[in-house]
């Protein structure tokens, strides 16, 4: 375990869930609050945190277990987003979680925010993909929630609960995630239609349902290099099936295949402000917090919680 | 006890409370019929405010109480062992529909089937399908978080609840989403709630996400001489990457029960299994993912493969599925299912293994399950007044557990922890883990009077050992 300081702040890097437990037991102990820390690009979402130290969780890295033929893996917390890609590209696969913001995200982080993106409503949102956690509650307990087959519901749902709480309930140090196949046949066009209109939204809850479907305004087509498209759309599926979607798509508007890459511009550019910012603190949310993390060592502050 | 039956008389009527044992008979046991235990009460509210003010007493009261829908689970989940039974299934209105926003709000006690045939004219269905479908409600559904064959490609019941209005134990009516609303940010209480097996709370009402009907659906029925073989070809299916509907497994002694019974659906009775296969979606390119399907059956071995004509031919495929476990009452008075899922790619060699310990065990082991997800469905036929039948069979469930577990699996799927699974607990998941469980249920009810015993074995909480220890 490694422990730095930076400047006056204290730095702490443990590289097992075993380690995280004892740092989190300790700073419960001696009301050291901490600052959970990815690849920092969530850091505050608009409420400082008041941390004594940050937990880093940057050494918890890389696929623990991946079998293709199973379509699942599991990854370190800190592994990025982007390493998560690249290996399931390999065979193929890909766990398309694909939130907003870019690919230097840690799976950790994406998972405590339940940050979904422009492909959530049709390959699943965090809380769809994550099929297990290994977690440190506030009072130091090394949880192992779920599991890493595709369907479980043994016991009382720590997944769910842990996932999307910003870090407030409990530090995640491993994931199990469920994979997809990359569709056969990928197709991104950039369409020529009103952003309003109905007939693009009938199309996307139509049978040619695209994996992802965006109104653009002037200035994010601008930006996107997209001329005049109003819209970005992302087909996949069999062969026939993208050449039948993709015709029924041209009928609405001129259409222009896109560079895929134009995906990493949109889910940087449209994102939306942190849900974070306007947390709802009801009566069951203030039992949840104070009953998993009682000394409020974790994220102290970073959902607008009293000091 | 007769205080409180009289309160809750006085809220739902008298023909709606039962308190005499031989009236109780009926609430004995769920769908797992070697588990019985007596409830000491039964109360069955007909309107919402009647829910919430029985709610109210019981809590008054300090009564613990067993939520129950249609009784069709299969875990124990639902018994009430000598405390108060609350019935929901008078509560089965269909609040609202909305065939635009695809959205339904239902009273607990809908019947998941009824949901589907009033989202039917508007070319929408209620997406998860458990075989007891046509009996089981939407407020069972969402306690267990039930799955079903098509879950394989549409997701269980979690993936298409948005909210849930919920009577905690302690009579307070909560509103739980899902966390995840545009702009605004909460924890998924809703996702920690579904599944949580009558423990967190009573469902009062909940809205439900409803899909479009596909456009078009191919059924395929592979025939196979060995069980090996039919669950090569569906680890194979899984790896190619396709995705069907549905990709179910049955074997050879579930096609003898389902062809001898009046659920026949025409399975080939010399087969050693059968995979019934289905892909839906838009028409185009759809034969090319069926063809996929049925070329993978072929290269594992399948002596045929072959597609549904016609609607009433795939109606009849899917009955004799659904209706399995209906079908094995032919063949003993009692019958024990398991429920573990495991990694899809150990298929072959688990049902390998399951079929030794059967043998091992002298017990019948019959398999219908869904392949797609690795959830496997062992079945035991067995006649539970039978000592040493019981004994076997008991223990080459135990085994198969056990089995599932070393293999990276876990003990449920779909039907839920409740009583039967509960030795299991231990086995699969750490003491902090069952301990953490234990502090969730706590969040919803500090007072653990919903459901009380079921899920975590007591003497895996911690505080819960504490307190009992200071008592001593």
């Amino acid at each position: 375990m490694a422990r730095e300081r930076r400047g006056a702040r204290l730095m702490l890097r443990p590289a097992t869930t075993a380690e995280v437990a004892g740092l989190v037991r300790e700073s419960a102990a001696t009301g050291c609050a901490l600052r959970l820390r990815g690849a920092g690009t969530w850091l505050d979402a608009g409420h400082p945190v008041r941390a004594d130290a940050t937990l880093s969780l940057d050494r918890l890295r890389g696929v623990v277990q991946y079998r293709p033929d199973d379509l699942t893996i599991t990854v370190e917390a800190g592994t990025t987003l982007a390493e998560l890609d690249d290996a399931t590209r390999a065979h193929g696969q890909w766990c398309p979680l694909l939130p907003w913001g870019d690919d230097a995200g840690t799976v950790g982080a994406t998972l405590a925010t339940a940050t979904a993106g422009p492909f959530a409503a049709r390959l699943g949102r965090p809380r769809e993909l994550v099929l297990g956690l290994d977690c440190v509650d506030g009072r130091g307990r090394a949880i192992a929630a779920g599991g890493r087959v595709v369907k479980n519901v043994a016991g009382f749902d720590l997944v769910r609960a842990v996932t999307g709480s910003w870090g407030t309930l409990a530090v995640i140090t491993r994931a199990h995630l469920r994979l997809r196949a990359r569709p056969a046949a990928d197709v991104t066009l950039a369409l020529e239609a009103p952003p309003d209109a109905p007939t693009v939204e009938a199309f996307a809850r139509g049978p040619y349902a695209p994996l992802a479907c965006v109104p653009l305004s002037a200035d994010d087509a601008a930006a996107l290099r997209l001329g005049d498209a109003r819209w970005l759309v992302r087909l996949g599926g069999n062969a026939a099936f993208v050449a039948a979607a993709r015709g029924a798509l041209e009928a609405l508007g001129p259409c222009t295949e896109a560079d895929p890459r134009a995906w990493d511009a949109v889910r940087t550019r449209l994102a939306p402000p942190p849900r974070a910012l306007h947390w709802r603190w009801d009566e069951l949310s203030r039992r949840l917090r104070a009953a998993f993390d009682p000394s409020r060592v974790l994220n102290r502050g970073l959902l607008g919680d009293p000091a | 006890m007769t205080a409180l039956a009289a309160e809750l008389r006085r809220i739902v009527g008298d023909a709606h409370v039962l308190a005499r044992a031989t009236e109780l008979l009926v609430y004995r046991s769920d769908a797992l019929p070697g588990l019985q235990r007596a409830p000491a009460l039964a109360v069955f509210p007909g309107t919402r405010d009647e829910l919430v003010a029985v709610v109210r007493a019981l809590a008054r009261a300090q009564a613990p109480f067993v939520a129950r829908g249609a009784g069709t689970g299969l875990s124990g989940g639902a018994l009430a062992d000598g405390v108060t039974l609350l019935g929901l299934h008078r509560l089965k209105r269909i609040l609202a529909l909305d065939p635009v926003g695809r959205t339904a709000t239902v009273e607990p006690g809908v019947v998941n089937a009824w949901l589907t045939r009033a989202a039917a004219p508007h070319g929408l269905h209620y997406a998860p399908d458990p075989s007891s479908q046509s009996a089981c409600t939407i407020g069972g559904n969402v306690a267990e978080n039930a799955g079903g064959p098509h879950c394989l490609k549409y997701g269980v019941t979690l993936d298409h609840v948005l909210r849930a209005t919920v009577v905690l134990p302690d009579g307070e009516v909560v509103t739980l989403d899902r966390g995840d609303g545009d702009g605004e940010g909460g924890y998924d209480l809703l996702g920690a709630f579904i599944g949580s097996e009558g423990c967190f709370g009573v469902v009062a009402d909940v809205t439900v996400r409803l899909t479009p009907d596909p456009e078009r659906t191919i059924t395929l029925l592979a025939d196979f001489t060995s069980v090996r073989a039919a669950a090569a070809a569906t680890s194979a299916i899984i790896a190619a990457g396709i995705l069907p509907a549905a990709l179910e497994l049955m074997d050879g002694p579930t096609i003898e029960a389902v062809e001898s019974s009046i659920y026949a659906a025409g399975y080939p009775r010399d087969a050693a299994a059968v995979l019934l296969a289905e892909v839906d979606g838009a028409a185009a390119g759809l034969e090319d993912d069926a063809a996929a399907v049925a070329a993978h059956c072929r290269a594992a071995g399948s002596r045929d493969v072959r597609m549904a004509r016609d609607p009433a031919e795939r109606a009849r495929l899917w009955q004799g599925r659904k209706k399995a476990f209906g079908a094995m009452g032919r063949l003993a008075p009692h019958l024990v299912v398991q429920d573990a899922v495991v990694p899809r790619s150990q298929l072959p060699d688990l049902l390998d293994d399951i079929a030794a310990i059967g043998a091992r065990h002298g017990v019948r082991v019959c398999n219908v399950f869904h392949a797609g997800d690795g959830n496997l469905h062992p079945n035991i036929p067995y006649d539970a007044h039978d000592a040493d039948e019981s004994a076997r069979v008991h223990a080459a469930m135990g085994e198969i557990m056990r089995r599932c577990i070393a293999a990276g699996g876990t003990i449920t799927g779909e039907h839920g922890v409740g009583l039967d699974k509960l030795p299991y607990m231990e086995a699969l998941f750490t003491g902090d883990t069952l301990d953490a469980m234990c502090t969730l249920r706590d969040v919803f009810d500090p007072e653990r009077r919903a459901n009380p015993g079921k899920v975590v074995p007591v003497r895996a909480c911690r505080e819960w050992r504490a307190s009992a220890a200071a008592r001593a």
